[in-house]
């Protein structure tokens, strides 16, 4: 014995290892050759190599061909002596065996159990799938979204090193942050920082007519630097990526752009024409890009340079018409706020103006010093940017929301699963007993259990992406989703799908599993168990449950209140009545408003007729563009968004002017440098009555300044969200309309907006009739939110729904068990009123500690979020009210199925049962 | 083939049994292979290989000799059969014949 602890022995647990899987037959002479090779290394190469080989050659034992022996050797002992093809089991076998406890004998065993326990309680098993899957969908969709939101633009190489350029300015009122770049900077920056892997600009806008061909089309035509390949890693298909957009006159296109409009043939050193009437020019297409994904802030058709832009010679060096977006690339090294700081001195260079006017205006720097700044933002956070994403962005609390909405219905679905288990894990005492007393271990048990309820699971899993695909396309009809199916299949989130149902498995299954395998033996086959039940546990769940659901409820609620209250809030002009018509590319605006004029001159049912050059709201087109211009004014920079009207537009969008008048035919100067302004741009002019003042014009170098004609009051032009910005109308014959509103009566609205079509028809032939009324556009301002609270209010109802569906098995299953209890008070002279009241007391108690909890911590946060909002509601003490009223009723209600129905049996049949 | 498929790990294994003569157990078959062949030779294939040819009744195998650095456990020693030596025998016949058959051996032998 000395000897043998003296010489090294190898490592034990690699002994067990092989004792685990290996045919016990074969186990001594096989650890035999090992130790004795382990011997040999020893002497050879030392004992640390040698504990590595030993090691090495064990684990080259896992294989096959002694795991399938091991596992026979296990299941069919007797079968395998008498075994006539097998020489192998004339080895002696004569040791004791314990039962593998995944051997096929114990599965088929488990499986038959568990599919007699489901049968048994069909209706559990049939509110854990419904309540998992419904959990799951939410889940799925709610998480594609967000991960759809998460990897935006995160597809390029080299992504953490592309920013956008913004503007900052700590003005006093509000410190204001922009993405709208002057073209001159660009330029200037490449020009002071030589660093810059690349600069490019892309101005992006309404759709252009394209004709290739004689064929037309209307495309998205990205106007952007020739570095835009080389910032952006969109793939190109065809083309070379350094030299396709390095003619002012080269086109690259899509591929879809190009299958449209070349169909099969090569459309490389072709030609096609962007543009209508004057502005049409002639572009050579020098390469094919990739389209740009889904999930990519920058959209296109085609790509063409941006100096070919309408005003591009007029502005290239007015460095106050902000009209683009500007994205560098950083060199590897440099990060962002050391460039930040490096931009710190350009802003001082170029926006002098800018800083002047501010300090006169009281502004004082922010913590970073910088009273005006150009700042960069990182490209893969210009999604979740809603000042320098030109109001496409998406904040990323909303996508955060709806994380966390998905992790309650989960969470109150498992909590369901877990109290129903448990709840019905009382039944199962006894088989729990039976098994251990037999010799099961406490973790045999716990996989059994546990694989049991991932059955469960699985099946409300399957059922839930069954029910995720065929509800997809309803989802997106619903929402404006873009959501796709194969966008599942992504690995990054088939792997969080799976870490949610592992997880899901674990939280659900897992515990009831282990709080069953713990059971002790001789205690539950004495029947002694059921005395003490685990209230406090399901009882706090329960509490859980309805605090989620509570506080999901009164969120949206105000939520919803809110939305509502910013959607009736005045726009500042009166957009009932009023059809507003897309042009369209296809032909010319200005001479179709002619036209309808004449047309529709003599109707009873149109008041007036105007054209312009912004939608009101969102169309059916869905464009949006926007133009500013910056003027002098006794040495003050006012900037504003630009509007170009036509006659009547005040009148046909019922706008009182202030002071002023409006533009009138009778005026024949009022086309050529005159102007209207809103309310709040003579407020910054800091004019009283600006009428008949003068505006200069930065960007127009023959230096005529324009003259105020009137004053109206603010409205908005953009969104609603915003607060209104300073707007100045102007007139021109020369610039394209591209809307037409016509202001009916209140009388004819639906039949005017067919009379309007069939005049359309005459009028502009070539064009299709989206015309939609101006209120409705209005409320497309809101789509966003509108989805948001529509997602909310499904996901509260859902919530409640589900917690319902848990207490009302809880209850089922508290009653059954109190059978005897209630037999026995009905005996004793108790009414059914008082049995109704004692058995629904419980439950009705759990609801109110939840609210407790639930109500304040709603006010809390709702008010946080309210104080987001410039104008916002106040919370009405009536919502927590009634969000409570009805959780309790819906609980009652809930209980009362069961109550009602136990009250009412007869005791006899209660007591008679054993 | 009208016998058993013999793998060439097997062969060789099947070669060792029987150059070891009655001393041919895992440790000692694994030493001998790894010293002609210069390859690394695990034990558990040698085991399993000496297992299958068992089955197809080219080995036979009895329990014994035990020894301290085994820990006490015994060994089994392998013994080629004659159904072995027969198969081993055709075997080389027939690469013999083959090799008498190739035009130009010397060509194949001097690159080795």
């Amino acid at each position: 014995m000395n000897k043998q602890n003296q010489s090294p022995l190898p490592p034990a647990w690699a002994d067990r290892l092989l004792t685990w899987f290996c045919p016990s037959y074969l186990l001594e002479e096989l650890v035999g050759d090992l130790h004795e090779q382990f011997d040999l290394h020893v002497e050879e190469v030392g004992e640390k190599k040698a504990r590595q080989l030993y090691i090495q050659e064990v684990i080259k034992f896992c294989r096959p061909y002694f795991l399938k022996r091991r596992v026979s050797t296990l299941t069919k002992p007797s079968a395998s002596v008498s075994s006539p093809t097998s020489h192998r089991y004339r080895y002696p076998q004569h040791e004791l065996r314990s039962t593998f406890f995944l051997s096929p004998d114990m599965l088929r065993n488990y499986i038959k159990i568990a599919l007699r326990n489901l049968w048994k309680s069909k209706g559990y098993a049939a509110i854990n799938v419904v309540g998992l899957s419904v959990a799951f969908v939410v889940c799925i969709f709610l998480f594609l979204r967000s991960y759809l939101h998460l990897t935006f633009d995160d597809f390029h190489q080299d992504d953490d090193r592309i920013f956008q350029t913004y503007f900052f300015s700590n003005d006093p009122e509000k410190a204001l942050r922009s993405g709208n770049m002057a073209l001159p900077l660009a330029p200037a920056l490449k020009a002071d920082y030589p660093e810059l892997e690349a600069v490019a600009r892309i101005l992006t806008g309404r759709k252009s007519l394209v004709e290739v061909k004689g064929k037309y089309f209307d495309k998205l035509v990205l106007q952007t630097d020739q570095d835009f390949l080389k910032i952006f890693s969109f793939p190109l298909i065809k083309g070379n990526r350094e030299v396709a957009l390095r003619n002012l006159s080269s086109a690259v296109i899509s591929e879809t752009m190009a299958k449209t409009a070349f169909g099969a043939e090569d459309p490389i050193g072709k030609t096609l024409l962007i543009g209508s009437d004057s502005n049409k020019k002639q572009y050579i297409i020098t390469g094919i890009i990739s389209d740009a994904p889904y999930n990519s802030t920058i959209q296109y058709d085609a790509l063409v340079r941006i100096e070919n832009s309408y005003a591009y010679q007029h502005d290239k060096d007015n460095w106050s018409a902000n009209s683009h977006t500007v994205f560098i690339k950083l060199p590897p090294h440099v990060d962002q706020a050391t460039f930040e700081n490096r931009l710190k001195p350009f802003a001082q260079k170029y926006f002098k103006g800018r800083l002047d006017d501010l300090k006169k205006k009281g502004a004082k720097p922010d913590q970073r010093g910088d009273l005006f700044a150009v700042r960069i933002q990182k490209l893969s956070d210009v999604h979740f940017d809603r000042d320098i994403a030109g109001g496409g962005g998406t904040p990323i609390a909303i996508v955060y929301t709806l994380m966390g909405i998905a992790f309650f219905i989960l969470l109150i679905a498992c909590i369901n699963f877990i109290n129903l288990s448990i709840a019905r894990s009382f039944t199962r005492a006894r088989e729990v007993g039976v098994r251990k007393a037999l010799g099961a271990l406490k973790n045999q048990l716990f996989v059994q259990i546990w694989g049991e309820s991932t059955l469960i699971c699985l099946v409300g899993f399957s059922v839930g992406v069954l029910l995720t695909y065929l509800l997809l396309p309803l989802f997106n009809a619903t929402f404006d989703g873009r959501l796709q199916f194969d966008q599942m299949l992504q690995p990054g989130f088939i792997g969080v799908m799976l870490g949610v149902f592992v997880v899901v498995t674990f939280v659900a299954g897992g515990y009831p599993a282990w709080q069953m395998a713990k059971f002790n033996a001789v205690e539950v086959l004495k029947g002694k168990l059921s005395i003490k039940r685990p209230g406090a546990i399901r009882n706090s769940l329960i509490v859980t449950q309805f605090v989620m659901s509570s506080l999901l409820a009164c969120c949206t609620i105000i939520a919803s209140q809110q939305l509502n209250f910013l959607r009736t809030r005045p726009v500042g002009f009166q957009k009932e009545q009023v059809i507003s018509i897309p042009v369209g590319n296809q032909v010319n605006g200005r001479q179709v408003l002619g036209r309808l004029r004449n047309a529709l001159a003599n109707d009873p049912s149109v008041l007036a007729i105007t054209g312009t050059s912004v939608n009101l709201g969102r169309g059916k087109d869905h464009v949006s563009s926007r133009s500013t211009v910056g003027y002098t004014y006794k040495g003050k920079n006012v900037s504003s968004d630009l509007l170009l009207i036509d006659f009547d537009y005040l009148k046909t969008l019922s706008i009182k002017p202030i002071a002023g008048r409006d533009f009138n035919r009778a005026y024949a100067t009022d086309s050529v440098k005159r102007v209207i302004i809103t309310a709040s741009m003579a407020k910054m002019m800091g004019e009283s009555n600006p009428v008949g003042m003068l505006l200069g014009d930065d960007a127009d170098s023959s230096n005529t300044k324009s003259q105020i004609i009137g004053v109206v009051p603010d409205f908005h032009l953009y969104s609603l969200a915003d607060e209104a910005k300073p707007i100045t109308l102007y007139l021109s014959h020369n610039e394209p309309i591209r809307y037409i509103f016509v202001r009916v009566t209140p009388q004819s609205l639906s039949g005017t907006m067919d009379k309007l079509k069939q005049v359309w028809k005459e009028v502009a032939p070539q064009s299709e009739f989206i015309g939609t009324f101006l209120d409705e556009n209005v409320d497309a301002w809101y789509q966003n939110e509108e989805q948001l609270s529509r997602i909310c209010s499904l996901a509260s109802s859902i919530a409640i729904l589900l917690s319902c569906l848990g207490l009302f098995a809880v209850a089922m299953m508290i009653i059954e068990q109190r059978t005897k209890e209630i037999g026995i008070r009905k005996v004793m002279g108790a009414s059914i009123a008082s049995i109704i009241v004692t058995l629904s007391q419980s439950f009705v108690k759990l609801v109110l500690i939840a609210l407790i909890i639930a109500l304040p911590l709603a006010w809390f946060l709702m008010k946080t979020w309210l104080d987001n909002y410039l104008e916002h509601i106040s919370i009405s003490i009536w919502v927590f009210a009634g969000v409570g009223l009805a959780a309790v009723l819906v609980a009652l209600a809930t209980v009362s199925f069961q109550t009602v129905k136990a009250a009412l049996v007869n005791p006899v049949k209660s007591l008679r049962s054993e | 083939m009208g016998r058993a498929y013999l793998g060439e790990f097997e062969e060789l294994v099947l070669l060792t049994v029987a150059v070891l003569e009655g001393g041919a157990y895992g440790v000692t078959i694994a030493a001998e292979l790894k010293q002609r062949t210069d390859r690394t030779i695990s034990l558990s294939g040698v085991h399993i290989a000496l297992y299958r040819l068992e089955e197809k009744g080219f080995v036979r195998s009895e329990l014994g000799g035990a020894t301290a650095s085994r820990g006490g456990r015994r060994k089994r020693l392998f013994v080629i059969t004659t159904l072995g030596k027969r198969t081993l025998g055709e075997m080389r016949e027939v690469r013999n014949q083959l090799w008498d058959s190739i035009p130009n051996p010397h060509l194949i032998v001097s690159y080795e």
